[in-house]
C-alpha cells in the first residue's frame, strides 16, 4: 500500500481536526466546556389556583454568558407537567394559547415570561396555591444545565 | 324674516346637540329587550341585565381554567375598581363562557382566590342560555384541544374574546375595550361620562 506524501497527509489531518471542531460547535454543550458568566432567573411569581387546576409562572431569564443558550423545559414538585406556553392574539381579536417550542436566548439577551405572552404552565397542580404560598421551579438549559428559582404566589396588580 | 330663519336654525341645531349629549353615543348592543336567567356564586337566580338596571356595569368574560389571560382580565377589572374615587352604583360582572366547568361553587372559589368584594358578581348558567347571551354580545368562545386526536370532553382550553364592556343603567352596552390590556383610567373616564348623562 502506498502512503500519501507528507503534504497530502497534513491536509487530511487538518480536515479531520476541522470537522471535529465544527461538529462540537453545533452541539451547545460539551462535557468539559468552561462557561463564562451565568444565566439568571429573576422577578418570578405564580398565579393562585385550586388543587387540580392550572397555574402559571412568570419570570425574567437573563443569559449573562458569552454564548447563546436554549431553554429546553421545566419541572416543579407541584406538577407533573410544566410546559412553556404562549398566549397569542389573533387578527379577529380573540386570544388562544399554544405550547411554545424550545427558546433560544442569545448571549446577553433576556427572555421575558409575562402575562399575555410566554409563561410556564403548571397543569393539574397537586396542592392549592393561595396568595403568599411559595413553590420552586427548575428550568433546564442546553448549555448551563438546570437552574432553580423559588417564586411567591400573588395576584396581578397591573 | 332672514333673522328669524337664522334664529330658528340655531335653536334647532342647539336642540339636536343637547339631545345627543343627553343620550350619549349610540349603544353598541341593546340588551334591554331580553333577560337571561343566569346563576350567581350562591346558585341563586340572576336575571341579566334586568337585575343590574339603575347601575353602571363593567362586564368581562372569563373561564377559570384559563391560566394566563383571564386572570389578567380579572386583575384589570380590580384595577378599574381601585382607580374609581366613588364606586357607588357601579357593578363589576364577570360572566363565564365555560359553564360546563365553571359551576357556581367554582366561581365562588375563584372570587375568593382573587380577594374580590361584593361589588363583583360572577355569573354562569345553562350552556344554551350562556351561548345565547354570548351570541347577542358577539363574544367568541371556542374550545381548543392540544391534541386534535384526543378530544377529552373535560380537558380543553379556549380561544376567546378579550373584551370588557361598559353597560349603562338601562342595559345598553356603550363602550368596548381590550380587556387584559386597557389602561384602567380609560374605562374610569368613560364611567364618569356615563354618570353625567
Amino acid at each position: 500500500m502506498r502512503l500519501p506524501d507528507p503534504i497530502t497527509f497534513i491536509l487530511l489531518v487538518s480536515c479531520v481536526l476541522f470537522l471535529g471542531c465544527s461538529s462540537e460547535s453545533k452541539s451547545e454543550k460539551s462535557t468539559n466546556e468552561v462557561i463564562l458568566g451565568k444565566v439568571e432567573l429573576a422577578n418570578g411569581w405564580a398565579r393562585p389556583a385550586a388543587k387540580g387546576q392550572t397555574s402559571s409562572i412568570y419570570l425574567v431569564i437573563t443569559n449573562g454568558t458569552a454564548s447563546r443558550d436554549t431553554l429546553l423545559g421545566a419541572s416543579s414538585p407541584i406538577s407533573d407537567v410544566v410546559e412553556l406556553h404562549q398566549s397569542i392574539q389573533h387578527d379577529d381579536g380573540t386570544i388562544s394559547m399554544e405550547q411554545a417550542g424550545n427558546q433560544v436566548i442569545a448571549a446577553g439577551e433576556k427572555l421575558n415570561l409575562e402575562p399575555g405572552g410566554y409563561h410556564l404552565m403548571l397543569k393539574n397542580i397537586n396542592r392549592e396555591l393561595t396568595v403568599g404560598d411559595s413553590l420552586s421551579v427548575t428550568l433546564n438549559f442546553a448549555r448551563v444545565g438546570s437552574k432553580t428559582i423559588t417564586v411567591l404566589t400573588k395576584t396581578q396588580q397591573n | 324674516m332672514k333673522n328669524t330663519a337664522i334664529k330658528l336654525l340655531i335653536a334647532f341645531s342647539t336642540a339636536i346637540i343637547l339631545a345627543s349629549c343627553n343620550s350619549g353615543p349610540e349603544p353598541l348592543y341593546d340588551l334591554s329587550d331580553t333577560s337571561y336567567p343566569l346563576r350567581n356564586i350562591d346558585s341563586s337566580r340572576v336575571y341579566f341585565p334586568d337585575d343590574f338596571e339603575g347601575e353602571i356595569s363593567v362586564i368581562s368574560f372569563i373561564f377559570t381554567h384559563c391560566p394566563d389571560v383571564c386572570p389578567a382580565i380579572t386583575a384589570n377589572m380590580s384595577n378599574i375598581q381601585r382607580g374609581l374615587k366613588d364606586t357607588t352604583d357601579i357593578q363589576f360582572i364577570e360572566i363565564s363562557f365555560d359553564p360546563q366547568r365553571d359551576t357556581p361553587s367554582v366561581l365562588k372559589a375563584y372570587k375568593k382566590r382573587y380577594k374580590l368584594n361584593d361589588q363583583f358578581t360572577f355569573l354562569t348558567g345553562q350552556p344554551e342560555t350562556v351561548d345565547s347571551l354570548l351570541k347577542k354580545m358577539e363574544i367568541v368562545a371556542v374550545k381548543t384541544f392540544s391534541d386534535s386526536l384526543v378530544q377529552d370532553s373535560s380537558n380543553y382550553n379556549m380561544r376567546h374574546s378579550n373584551t370588557i364592556y361598559l353597560m349603562d343603567k338601562n342595559g345598553r352596552i356603550r363602550a368596548e375595550y381590550p380587556a387584559s390590556v386597557i389602561p384602567p383610567e380609560h374605562v374610569i373616564e368613560d364611567i364618569q361620562s356615563l354618570r353625567n348623562l
